[in-house]
């Protein structure tokens, strides 16, 4: 790298409480040199976030106190200058994104007023001047039609729209450096790659030096130059990507490598070969051109109420034992699908059989027969479980309602259902709020089992977890699948993890089924044209496998018009 | 993994306040004034209602630490025997809001539509009345004394717990643990009062302690109006308005009932700021 920009050298924060002092970074030493993207790699907690706030100073309470270290940006140490400094590095030469544009971004402030403002308090340009550098930022960032985005509000935005904007807010300080904090996370991968092909663009561009942090190890390979793997507090291991990547030493990189979905998996997905042979012709749940509709509001004075179709005619079919996962980007209808399934959406037209028995026809009994046979587990962990109840509580409660063990017998098939998602026992006493992601999953996990069901549906479950995680689940799910016989839903974002895990797969895409057919199949020989952008989106972890990242373009019209709207929405 | 479990949550003394100032003062400070109630026959030096010509508003003395009104009666007895009847008023005055306001909220924000519009439309109505005037007269149709007291407050004081309580479930009915007991197949009275009420009623719980107070507030100001507490039973609200012909040349007869008010008022509050911090209701 040619110049050093950055240097941190053993810098320290520990948390105050009135227990012992904890320390939550401990002496790390990075450097950052111009023009440089460095990844910034780790788990939740591990202290990534913390690391670049503390660069700023802007530690997120007041318990938390740098101890000791050195912050120099061209010579100047960050952690001595005096608060009024500060303001003018701020924005001026560090710049931040983060995850969520949505909340970083003034809901009632016009989209180019917020650029312009940093433009006018950092640069000293007037009104005028700054309008027309935030028009030219706007385009930068690939805004296609800047003029009328300027006066756009952030919710008139898609999601990535919104990111793009948040990154214009940081540029329009001509800062050195950008801290980017997980800004893909949130996005659907079409957009993620967008994103970060953006973010290289403007580093090409700018010789801005970038801190990009993320979870997500494809994300770096396919984007930084040099990585660093955080973990509880500590950089544990520092190289350049391709040496890091191809040769990592310290066994938690490893690890991070191994567990990473775009590696192929050692174990192929569940076959069922036994199950169809033992199993009845009859599939378990049958969904036929099922549509689904919500009010979207009427106008204020037409008075006919317009309607948004969720789903437009899906038909589904699984068998009994199967494993089909459902992907598609966020707003194509998975998880609708999956409430409708289970008689949680009202239906508008269309049927759903569960067993041979039709929902739309017996609804009653279906429903009391989806209520028996049929669980779901949920995408955010600790908000699928009540926070007042114990787990053991919780398990109980399902079992006295379900009425399928003797009450005598509830305490041993809680041990046994706790034995079955590998939590210890004594994970019957704790609260959902002591126990980490993983585990409130797992004890998710064991609710859905407790029912005794033949089919369970989850809903995007480890989309909120750290990979390592993700890897446990998916392989709990595959043993419990192989155990039990299950019939699996499995609906995910990330088609990295359906591939592992599913035999099938469906797509989804506004609503409707796009492709269907064998994983193996679909991965590898996508035939539409929509299916191929979403597996060419995914960060592979091979650095020489480069990002396809579809042209902004090409990407919309792609989607076509509902989601990523450019104009203002009507 | 990095993150690594918090111990299990254990109860008790220390835990239970911690470094949780109100809690701890707003509790020790309720605590007196029940421990004063229950113990009133064994702490008073005299008979509240004993009165004694000889020694009309006698001013603060050794014998009449607060002095004696203009019947001879001794403050601080009647102080005492006060808290009884206050601590009920302020207990009474606010449990059957809380009671009937929680029920209604909950079923409002579960069943939500034609439901949730007609008890919230008589909301409405009742929240039109000024507060004193709805309460003036009912107590007036009832006739004066406690229990029409504790009648009014019923009927009128549930209408802010309702939408307290409301709100709550309105949010609380769409997060996935609620989704996960319909499809579990869970009664609808089983995830009313059992997964979302608990769920929706810290907040409802601290504005219990800062009612209790208003209640109190509100007791005073109707017996003082001479429809709560009838003479000669001890309530402080009674003794303030007692006391008043003589402000100014006797002035501890209105002063320590007085600021028993306030005393117990300041627990309260103090209780409830610190159940506030202690159910994370307050961040």
């Amino acid at each position: 790298m040619s110049s050093t920009l950055l240097s941190v050298r053993d810098l320290s924060v520990s948390v105050r409480s009135e227990a012992a002092p904890r320390l939550l970074l401990d002496r790390v030493s990075l450097d950052l040199g111009r023009g440089e993207i460095l990844g910034l790699v780790g788990e939740s907690g591990s202290g990534k976030s913390l690391f670049c706030r503390s660069l700023v100073r802007l530690l997120p309470s007041r318990a938390l106190v740098i101890d000791s270290g050195t912050v120099l940006l061209e010579g100047q140490d960050l952690l001595q200058a005096s608060e009024a400094d500060m303001l003018a590095v701020r924005g001026g030469r560090i710049g931040m994104i983060f995850q969520n544009p949505t909340s970083h971004l003034d809901p009632v402030m016009r989209v180019g007023d917020q650029i312009a403002e940093g433009i006018r308090f950092h640069q000293g340009l007037g009104k005028a001047a700054a309008r027309e550098a935030a028009l030219e930022i706007l385009a930068q960032v690939g805004f296609p039609d800047p003029k009328r985005q300027y006066l756009s509000y952030p919710h008139e935005f898609s999601g990535g729209m919104r990111q793009r904007a948040m990154i214009g807010v940081a540029l329009s300080c001509q800062p050195d450096i950008l801290i980017a904090d997980e800004p893909t996370t949130a996005l659907d991968v079409t957009i993620q790659a967008q994103i970060l092909r953006l973010l290289t663009e403007i580093r090409d561009r700018t010789r801005l030096s970038i801190i990009l942090i993320t979870h997500d190890l494809g994300v770096v390979a396919q984007t930084c130059d040099r990585i660093a793997v955080m973990r509880g507090g500590r950089v544990v291991e520092e190289n350049t990507k391709r040496a890091l990547l191809a040769a990592p030493g310290h066994a938690y990189t490893k690890a991070l490598i191994a567990s990473h979905p775009s590696i192929p998996a050692r174990l192929s997905p569940v076959t069922t070969t036994e199950a169809k042979a033992a199993s009845p012709l009859r599939p378990l749940l049958e969904v036929d051109d099922l549509h689904v509709s919500f009010p979207s509001g009427a106008g204020l004075f037409s008075g006919q109420p317009r309607v948004f179709n969720a789903l437009n005619g899906v038909s589904l079919r699984v068998m009994p034992g199967e494993t089909v996962g459902i992907v598609g980007e966020s707003g194509s209808g998975k998880s609708t699908l999956a409430r409708a399934i289970l008689g949680l959406n009202p239906i508008a037209s269309g049927h759903v059989a569960f067993e041979g028995s039709n929902l739309a026809t017996q609804r009653n009994a279906t429903l009391a027969k989806l209520r028996t046979d049929a669980a779901m587990v949920f995408q955010d962990p600790y908000n699928a479980l009540n926070p007042r109840m114990t787990v053991g509580e919780t398990l109980a409660e399902v079992l006295r309602v379900q009425n399928k063990v003797q009450p005598a017998q509830i305490k041993a098939r809680i041990d046994e259902l706790l034995d079955l998602v590998g939590l210890d026992r004594d994970f019957a006493t704790r609260k959902p709020r002591s126990m980490s992601g993983g585990q409130c999953q797992r004890a998710g996990i064991a609710r859905a089992l407790a029912v005794d069901p033949k089919l369970i549906i989850a809903d995007e479950c480890v989309a909120a977890l750290d990979v390592t995680i993700q890897a446990q689940i998916v392989d709990l799910f595959r043993d419990l699948q192989r155990k039990m016989n299950l019939t699996l839903l499995f609906i995910a974002h990330d088609l990295a993890i359906v591939r592992n895990l599913c035999e099938r797969v469906v797509v989804m895409h506004h609503g409707k089924i796009v492709e269907e057919g064998r994983s193996a199949d679909v991965f590898a020989m996508p035939s539409h044209a929509y299916t191929a952008a979403l597996i060419s989106a995914i960060p592979d972890i091979d650095p020489d496998r480069p990002l396809h990242a579809l042209p902004l373009r090409r990407a919309d019209s792609l989607r076509g018009m509902s989601s990523l709207s450019l104009q203002p929405s009507t | 993994m990095s993150v690594l479990a918090r111990p299990a949550f254990t109860p008790g003394w220390s835990k239970a306040f911690g470094t949780n100032g109100a809690l701890a003062a707003g509790s020790a400070i309720l605590a007196l004034f029940v421990l004063a109630a229950l113990f009133a026959p064994l702490i008073a030096p005299y008979d509240p209602i004993a009165q004694d010509a000889a020694a009309r508003l006698a001013a603060p003395s050794l014998l009449h630490p607060f002095g004696t009104d203009n019947f001879g009666r001794d403050i601080l007895s009647r102080v005492i025997w006060g808290t009884r009847i206050d601590l009920q008023m302020a207990f009474f005055g606010v449990v059957f809001p809380f009671l009937i306001g929680t029920v209604v909220g909950t079923v409002a924000g579960f069943f939500g539509g034609v439901v949730d519009a007609l008890l919230m439309r008589l909301i409405d109505i009742i929240l039109a009345f000024p507060f004193l005037v709805l309460m003036l007269s009912i107590i007036a149709i009832l006739g004066p004394g406690l229990s029409s007291f504790y009648i009014a407050m019923a009927l009128v004081g549930w209408v802010s717990y309702a939408r307290l309580v409301r709100a709550q479930i309105l949010v609380l009915k769409t997060q996935d643990y609620a989704v996960a007991a319909t499809s579990l197949g869970f009664g609808r009275l089983r995830i009313m009062f059992r997964h979302l009420l608990p769920n929706a009623i810290a907040g409802s719980v601290v504005f219990v302690m800062s009612d209790a107070v208003l209640v109190l507030l509100n007791g005073a100001a109707i017996s003082y109006l001479g429809l709560g507490v009838q003479p000669p039973v001890a309530e402080w609200g009674v003794m303030v308005a007692e006391g008043q012909p003589f402000v100014t040349t006797a002035w501890w007869v209105t002063l320590f009932p007085g600021l028993s008010i306030v005393a117990l008022a300041f627990g309260f509050s103090l209780l409830g700021d610190g159940l506030g911090q202690r159910l994370g209701v307050a961040e």
